[in-house]
């Protein structure tokens, strides 16, 4: 009987315990912890909850994540509580195997989104998103109507900006050297062919003979793409150089002064280079078999004919290469 | 009698341990659909254009399939299966309270699979991670819980051992904590709005992995290693602090899934500070465990349970590593959104607790059934095949994870770090193949076994050295 009273108290404290915890961190948030809804809290339209429904029901959260993190700087600004309170259930997501996805409104225009959904690789080479193809026309409106509010409110940034860190650097470096100077431009064009020409190419075509053996081969400079770069942009991808790939941390064999002539250079480059899509990835391209959809050529992706695919509002705010997986 | 009656008898049989072999052997068919689903997804990832045009096989839709028919269908119902072996066993009893009932419970849970699973790939979730089962499946699933839970606990309680073994408050605990999980987590009862639902999705996220498989394993594990080795369970004490601190520092761990996203901060704090005592348990766990072990070693070289038992244990102090590791917030920080994640969720469910259950599974199916498993080259290789897939698989999963977390971070562009990760999305795909081969041969050998009109009788081997 002592036994048996002993194993009853024990048990009674870990019940008390577990249901303890269990209420301060589960439960108790949800009275606690109730965000005002902040401005870009989104009020979803009948369509547009649908379009989310659809979202929930294909499994999109599986590969995309809807937060904002502080340090994830390039994929707009960073999210708040508020955001989500009219989010039930929630997407949050836990994996990136694609961008996430809190501020793609208004990013690229309806068409796009179709035609991505339709044939992904057709617009993003290499992309692994799966196809939707199967969705009906309806369906695909109010997913597309869906995705467009996302982040509505919310600023993307003109363009990729480098850390913080490193905008600092640069702007204390970068007032011994005036990169904008052509003398300084023809200096760092001798660093460049001595120390980079092998790889990305005399003209910085990304052509170098030793690009031949490199499965990711090194950037093509003269991609219209890069215009958008800024001085302290190149800085960072060259002082930091590219993980996974074969592109050096240069930071760690050249002086600040060497990569500033070096920036120089790389910004005088033309940008005039126009690959067609199946100079990227002619493999992928041979499995596309409807037509009708799209030309290969994602550069020009404006000549998709958005009356085919139920409207599109061109009106995106920024270019169709403004993100990160341009 | 007719292949249906004897069937039929065979489902809703009342014969002492009948539940254990049905439970365990239903299990088995789960996890070969299971894994064949994983490798599917698996290829989806490698070649996305491979099935198009199809709903239900698209990614988004095969994932969730794959991760309930695993968690829900496979490891759940082997667990159920041990448990009604090991429980009457522990408390003197032949076969569970009600075995009859059991059984029914048995044919419910796997209706509650095909059915659920089936809703799954055709669109019909609930669309939160790991608890995507719809409402009506939720209910039943509760109800299968409860079944499960009262006779469990009626076991115990009407055996005459009254000294309760460790394994047997492990397995209490595992019994009584899963429904409590279950309805909190899966939201069976009352909705919450926006993070709060994120909240509470990884508390059951987290937590069937905690409350259930982690509790339930430890249990099994410590009710087979001093049969194997037949070396007394070193510590008690430990075992107990075990118990206790298992169940104070894991409810609260769900929301270091979601570490970085705007829940309060202290609930962060929680989050990450229980995570690491978490150590504390596990460390009571594996020196237990390496202890009872103590001068047995030379027993694995032949004995194909203890085999299994002891992957499984190196791979849980990997796991239980790991796991401290990527919870705070600097390492999370980078990794977090990676593959490395799905690594170290392999490297729990799989090489951990599906482990122990293959283990357990070879050493029970001689005993409920009397049968020797019908054979031992076929188990050494679902030992080699599940060992080797599973290892290939975490390094390809750990790699591709760098290099993804690497590629976000650095802001490089999508379409040039995703040729980087084909290869070892390639490399995952081919130690899939190896897996679910494995795992068809265990299902082949285990209902040779069960099924076959001829068969060797179980040895008398208090080990079980001599079952396989
Ligand atoms: C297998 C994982 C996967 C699934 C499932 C998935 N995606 Fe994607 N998605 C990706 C990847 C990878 C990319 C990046 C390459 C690209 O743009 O195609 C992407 C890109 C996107 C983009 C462009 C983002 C940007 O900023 O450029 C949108 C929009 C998008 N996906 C929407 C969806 C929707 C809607 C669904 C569900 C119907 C979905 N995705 C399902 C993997 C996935
Ligand atoms: C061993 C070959 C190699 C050498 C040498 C090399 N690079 Fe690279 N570089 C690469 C590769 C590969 C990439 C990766 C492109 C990618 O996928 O982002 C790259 C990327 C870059 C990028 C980033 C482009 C972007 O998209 O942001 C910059 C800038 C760059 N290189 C500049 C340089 C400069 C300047 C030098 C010489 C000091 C140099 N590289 C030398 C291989 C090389
Ligand atoms: C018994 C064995 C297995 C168990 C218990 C298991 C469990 C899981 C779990 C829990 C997840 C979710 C991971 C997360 O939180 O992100 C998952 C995802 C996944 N599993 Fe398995 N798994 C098993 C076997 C396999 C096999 C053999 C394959 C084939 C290669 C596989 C392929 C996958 C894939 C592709 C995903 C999705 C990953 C992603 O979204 O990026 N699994 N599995």
């Amino acid at each position: 009987m002592d036994q048996r009273l002993n194993y009853l108290i024990a048990g009674m404290f870990v019940l008390l315990t577990f249901i303890t915890i269990i209420f301060v961190t589960t439960l108790l948030p949800a009275w606690t912890f109730k965000p005002e809804a902040s401005a870009e809290a989104v009020v979803y339209t009948a369509l547009e909850t649908e379009g989310r429904n659809i979202y929930r029901r294909e499994g999109c959260f599986y590969c995309h994540s809807q937060f904002v993190r502080y340090q994830d700087p390039e994929m707009g600004e960073m999210v708040k509580a508020g955001d989500y309170v009219h989010e039930t259930p929630h997407v949050l997501g836990t994996e990136r195997t694609g961008p996430d996805l809190s501020n793609v409104g208004g990013k690229y225009p309806s068409a796009w989104h179709w035609a991505h959904h339709i044939k992904p690789r057709a617009v993003k080479p290499g992309s692994i998103m799966p196809s939707y193809s199967y969705l009906t026309e309806h369906e695909m409106t109010a997913l597309v109507a869906y995705l467009q509010t996302l982040g509505k409110n919310r600023k993307l940034p003109q363009w990729i900006v480098p850390p913080q860190e490193y905008r600092d650097r640069f702007a204390v470096i970068s007032e011994k050297v005036n990169v904008k100077a052509s003398a300084i431009a023809n200096a760092g064009r001798g660093i460049y062919m001595q120390n980079c020409a092998q790889c990305h190419g005399v003209a910085g075509r990304g052509n170098g003979p030793v690009s031949m053996s490199m499965m990711k081969k090194p950037a093509n400079f003269t991609r219209p793409y890069y215009a958008k770069y800024r001085d302290d942009m190149w800085f960072w991808r060259v002082a930091e150089g590219v993980p996974g790939s074969r592109m050096p941390r240069w930071d760690r064999s050249l002086s600040d002064e060497d990569m500033l002539y070096l920036v120089a250079y790389l910004r005088t480059l033309p940008r005039t280079d126009n690959p067609k899509v199946n100079d990227i990835e002619v493999s992928e391209m041979s499995q596309l078999d409807d037509p009708n959809v799209l030309d290969h050529n994602f550069w020009q992706i404006e000549s998709l004919n958005p009356t085919n695919h139920g409207g599109g509002d061109m009106e995106s705010r920024y270019a169709y290469g403004g993100g990160r997986g341009d | 009698m007719s292949v249906l009656t004897r069937a039929f008898s065979e489902v809703f049989s009342d014969q002492p341990y009948s539940a254990s072999r049905n439970f365990l052997i239903s299990g088995i068919f789960w996890l070969v659909l299971g894994t064949t689903l994983g490798l599917l997804a698996a290829s989806l990832m490698t070649w996305p254009d491979m099935i198009r045009g199809i709903p239900q096989l698209s990614f988004g839709r095969v994932r969730p399939a794959h991760i309930n028919m695993v968690t829900i269908g496979w490891l759940s119902m082997g667990y159920i299966g041990c448990f009604y072996y090991i429980l009457p066993v522990l408390v003197g009893r032949k076969g569970v309270w009600n075995e009859r009932l059991a059984n029914i419970t048995m044919v419910i849970w796997n209706l509650l699979v095909f059915f659920g699973v089936w809703s799954l790939l055709n669109g019909y979730t609930e669309a939160r991670e790991y608890a995507e089962l719809e409402a009506p499946f939720d209910i039943v699933a509760l109800a299968g819980l409860i079944l499960v839970g009262i006779n469990g606990y009626m076991t115990v309680l009407s055996g005459p051992e009254k000294k309760w073994y460790v394994s047997v408050w492990y397995i209490l605990g595992a019994m009584f904590w899963f429904p409590v999980v279950y309805i909190i987590g899966q939201r069976v009862f009352f909705a919450m709005e926006g993070l709060n639902d994120a909240i509470a999705n990884w508390f059951y996220g987290h937590n069937i992995l905690g409350m259930w498989f982690t509790v339930g394993g430890i249990g099994i594990l410590y009710y087979l290693m001093p049969r194997f080795t037949g070396n007394p369970l070193y510590s008690h004490t430990l075992s107990m602090l075990g118990f206790w601190t298992i169940a104070m520092f894991y409810a609260p761990t769900g929301t270091h899934h979601i570490l970085q996203s705007p829940v309060p901060e202290w609930l962060k704090a929680i989050a990450v500070i229980s995570s690491v005592f978490l150590l504390v348990p596990v460390l009571t766990v594996l020196t237990n465990f390496f202890m009872t072990m103590k001068g047995k070693w030379s027993l694995a070289a032949d004995h194909i349970p203890l085999r299994f038992a002891l992957a499984a244990g190196v791979a849980y102090l990997l796991t239980c590593i790991q796991g401290p590791f990527q919870a705070t917030r600097f390492i999370n920080w980078y990794l977090h959104f990676s593959n490395w994640v799905v690594g170290h969720a392999h490297m729990a469910l799989l090489a951990t607790f599906s482990f122990i259950v293959f283990s357990a599974t070879y050493y029970i199916i001689p005993k409920v059934t009397g049968r020797k498993i019908y054979s031992k080259r076929l188990a050494v290789w679902h030992f080699w095949l599940s060992l080797y897939g599973w290892i290939i698989m975490m390094l390809a999963l750990t790699i591709a994870g760098l290099i993804q977390a690497a590629g976000w971070h650095f802001a490089i562009p999508y379409d040039q770090w995703v040729i980087e990760m084909h290869p070892y999305m390639i490399v995952r795909t081919l130690s899939g193949v190896m897996i679910v081969l494995g795992q068809i041969l265990f299902m082949f050998n285990i209902y040779h076994t069960v099924f076959s009109k001829e068969f060797e009788p179980a040895p008398h081997s208090p080990t079980g050295i001599a079952f396989v």
